[in-house]
């Protein structure tokens, strides 16, 4: 970028804002996702938004599309006060989303979802007129090879995200916000989209890009927001930071006060896996977790690590290969079988299969617990009250909210019913994890990594997959890092670096 | 000490909560039993012991069938349309059978509901297929075999085998008694069973049940198997009433069982809600139309009278959930 336009940047900036969203707040029952938070947006900037899990940066991103209301807080564009009740009102300001999963229709040609869900084509529309403008459009973006009329199914990732990209252009789009854009990419298809996102900036247009990944805010963004538990800490020029200030800022504390110590001390097998494969996600994975210890697998959304744990649960029905607990194998696919040999999952989407949301915190708690008294099936319904008492104490539930539905407890809360189920389990051996703290707020998920170490003691091995690089390097003691469906590396918690991680997740060197 | 600032948010919300929910729902709720029962009470001729007693024998069958279906909301599969036509089918392998002695008729006919609803839960659970368009074919097959054996006729009970349940206890009904045994027994299952409570939890969150060990197919094939249970209950009480087994007696009759069931507050997603509720549903149902009837209103007058209301009660359940 040569020196003058950043000047232009720098001149306007003292003139309106072109976005500038004042102290929005919102509340999701129990959950304060968003509070007070501000955002502020000049002409021709790109805005990181970094923030752990659950620091409220999708909250905000639906906010500003009109997707949720706020509870309060103004919006404001060059000055003038906004009012989104729909994705729609977002779409006529030129605010547009391209979201973490891709909305293309991969039947449909490359014009006909560019100009897919447009507001402005009228029921009859000059095609010519469609086409000139899809065409400039790509052009502009440097993907001038990509031809309108190819099929979406053709094309790569990358470049459906390029249309995406397009689609969102030609709408006339002020500000295009990009959730976690570079996910699920490869390195030069990275570089296609930071080539067309440069070029969507030198237009004047303005990018609000959301991002776990450190580098690309170091690589692309002028300025960056850091959020933590629904609440903006920081609003600054990218220079003004290095990784680690960053990092900080979004933990709110440094790495060791987060995680409780780590083990060295290795038990039995607790489970093992030999070549597990799944056609098209897993290719002959083999690991193994030692009883008292915390294994975490990690790598980026579409890695295989979330299958991994489904197919130990018996959630994976083609899944091929040995599943070891405790020297016994089980079967494959049979969800029951698992649970005997051992297993207990704990899901980080509680409200899709974690919880019993609209039953209540005891119900939730002895859910797992119907099996015990008698053979034929009856229950005693005081002795249930008196194990969820149990179980609630031991995992830090307030015993008085027993009664409660489950919905309204807090995410972390929630999560502790998920594992309260599995307290003094004689049976259970492996307790295996998705993104455990997925959505929970700071102090909550310290006392979730405290009670996974509790389990550890107890005897158990753990199996987490998260996508959540601070927490893996926080918590595990043993850490697998994985790329497409194959394992990159296997360190221990002396061994690993942030950095490390990042580089197998992203760009392995195999 | 933040935890307990976070309890102290969440039950301050709760109770606000709770606010809300009186405002709207219930007081609308207890406003509507209130006003029918007012209604009912100034309606000359309601309290007299004849419109009592048809009352009371009329809402035993779809009662019956209430209670059964039940079990299918709760377990988070909507409703059955199939278990009118399984009804009629069951009263005729009743009537069929009972040459062969009561006690052979009234176990086949309890198992042939039960394995009838069974198979429908067993495809519903199992292969994950909807439930409703598996109750509609099921329908179809029941109305279709069972037309086929009978050339469409009734059979008509010829000794006096099933005299017992035609009985009156004093002024009660039989089929009344038929029915508060049939809400004892369903609300004993679904409170001390351990299948009781997974139905609960698989309408709740049926893939949460699959992550917590067990498999959510085989708790719905139990609730099916139970509404059979319960429809078979029905069919016997009905096939004596009426002397008769006959591919006319349940039909239509879901429709009243799952607005007695709605209106009784069962939610529709499954996972909340009780046969106790579904009793007083059928209740207050049975009292509006008899009201309705009493005071000479016409069957297409009652039929939209009876839609404003489940539509209403669905609305507020919406409401409330949200």
């Amino acid at each position: 970028m040569s020196l003058n336009k950043q000047k232009k940047v720098a001149t306007r900036k003292v003139a309106t804002s072109l976005l500038n969203a004042k102290a929005v707040s919102k509340r999701y029952g129990g959950v304060q996702a968003l509070d007070n938070a501000s955002i502020e947006l000049q002409p021709g900037e790109i805005r990181a938004i970094c923030g752990e899990n659950g620091a409220g940066k999708s909250t905000l991103v639906k906010i500003l599309t009109g997707i949720v209301m706020p509870d309060n807080g103004t919006i404001e564009m060059h000055g003038k006060k906004l009012h989104l009740h729909n994705p729609r009102d977002a779409q006529e300001m030129g605010i547009n989303l391209v979201s973490q999963e891709l909305s293309v229709c991969p039947d449909l040609s490359v014009l006909d979802n560019i100009w897919l869900g447009t507001i402005d084509v009228p029921f009859f529309h000059k095609r010519w007129h469609m086409k000139t403008k899809a065409i400039e459009v790509l052009n502009n973006l440097g993907a001038g090879y990509i031809g309108i009329n190819t099929l979406v199914s053709n094309l790569s990732t990358g470049e459906r995200q390029i249309v995406e990209i397009a689609r969102m252009l030609t709408r006339d789009t002020q500000v295009l916000i990009l959730d976690e854009p570079t996910a699920t990419l490869s390195d030069s298809e990275i570089k296609l989209i930071f080539n067309a996102l440069k070029a969507v900036k030198a237009e004047g247009r303005s990018i609000l890009y959301i991002t776990h990944r450190l580098s690309e805010v170091f690589e692309i963004c002028d300025t960056v927001t850091v959020m933590r538990n629904g609440k903006v800490v920081e609003s600054c020029a990218v220079s003004e930071l290095d990784r680690k200030s960053l990092i900080e800022l979004m933990l709110g504390r440094t790495l060791d006060e987060m995680f409780p110590e780590h083990h060295v001390a290795t038990g039995d097998t607790a489970l093992s896996i030999s070549n597990l494969s799944i056609p098209n996600i897993l290719e002959e994975v083999s690991l193994s977790v030692p009883a008292g210890q915390i294994v975490c697998l990690t790598g980026q959304v579409g890695s295989g690590i979330e299958s991994i744990v489904r197919s130990i649960c018996g959630l994976v029905d083609d899944a091929n290969g040995q599943i070891t607990i405790a020297e016994t194998q089980i079967p494959i696919g049979r969800p029951e079988a698992s649970y005997k040999a051992g297993v207990r999952f704990v899901s980080g989407d509680r409200a899709e299969e974690g919880i019993f949301v609209n039953l209540s915190v005891a119900e939730n708690l002895v859910a797992t617990r119907l099996n015990n008294k008698s053979k034929i099936g009856f229950i005693n319904p005081s002795d249930q009250t008196r194990k969820a008492k149990i179980l609630a104490q031991s995992v830090g539930v307030n015993v008085d909210r027993l009664k409660s539905i489950a919905n309204e407890l807090s995410g972390g809360n929630q999560q502790k019913l998920a594992f309260g189920r599995y307290v003094n389990d004689a049976n259970a051996k492996v307790i295996v994890m998705i993104e455990p703290t997925r959505g929970i707020d700071v102090g909550a998920r310290a006392e979730i990594y405290k009670l996974m170490r509790e389990f550890c003691d107890l005897g158990y091995g753990i199996l987490i997959s998260s996508t959540d690089f601070a927490e893996v390097l926080g918590l595990g003691d043993i850490i697998i890092t994985m790329y497409r469906g194959q394992i990159v590396k296997t360190y221990n918690s002396d061994t690993v670096t942030m950095q490390g991680i990042i580089a197998d997740v992203t760009h392995p060197e195999v | 000490m933040s935890q307990n600032l976070e309890i102290q948010k969440e039950s301050s919300q709760k109770s606000f909560n709770l606010m809300k929910s009186i405002k709207v729902a219930d007081i609308i709720r207890l406003t509507v039993i209130i006003s029918l029962l007012a209604f009912a009470l100034t309606t000359p001729g309601f309290l007299s012991s004849l419109s009592i007693r048809s009352l009371l024998s009329t809402m035993s069958f779809v009662g019956c069938v209430a209670v059964g279906m039940t079990f299918i909301t709760l377990s988070g599969n909507i409703m059955s349309f199939s278990i009118g036509a399984g009804l009629s089918a069951a009263t005729i392998i009743f009537v069929a059978l009972l040459p062969y002695g009561l006690f052979t008729a009234l176990v086949a006919t309890v198992i042939f509901s039960a394995v009838i609803n069974g198979i429908q839960g067993w495809i519903i659970g199992y292969f994950r297929a909807n439930p409703i368009i598996v109750s509609m074919a099921g329908y179809s097959l029941i109305i279709g075999i069972m037309t086929y054996f009978t050339q469409g006729r009734g059979l008509y009970i010829q000794g006096s085998e099933a005299a017992f349940f035609k009985q009156n206890l004093g002024p009660i009904p039989g089929p009344f008694i038929g029915l508060v045994l049939a809400v004892i027994v369903a609300q004993l299952i679904l409170t001390y069973t351990r299948v009781g409570k997974r139905i609960y939890l698989t309408g709740s969150n049926s893939k949460a049940a699959l992550a917590a060990g067990f498999e959510p197919w085989k708790t719905i094939v139990w609730a099916y198997v139970l509404s059979g249970v319960f429809a078979a209950i029905a069919a016997i009480l009905m096939a004596s009433r009426y002397s008769s087994g006959d591919l006319q007696h349940g039909i239509g009759l879901e429709f009243g069982a799952i607005s007695a069931v709605l209106v009784g507050g069962t939610l529709i997603q499954g996972g909340k809600g009780s046969v106790l509720h579904t009793l007083l549903g059928t209740l207050l149902i049975a009292v509006f139309q008899a009201v309705l009837v009493l005071r000479g209103f016409s069957t297409e007058i009652q039929q939209l009278a009876l839609g404003v209301v489940v539509l209403v009660v669905i609305m507020l359940q919406w409401k409330k959930d949200k």
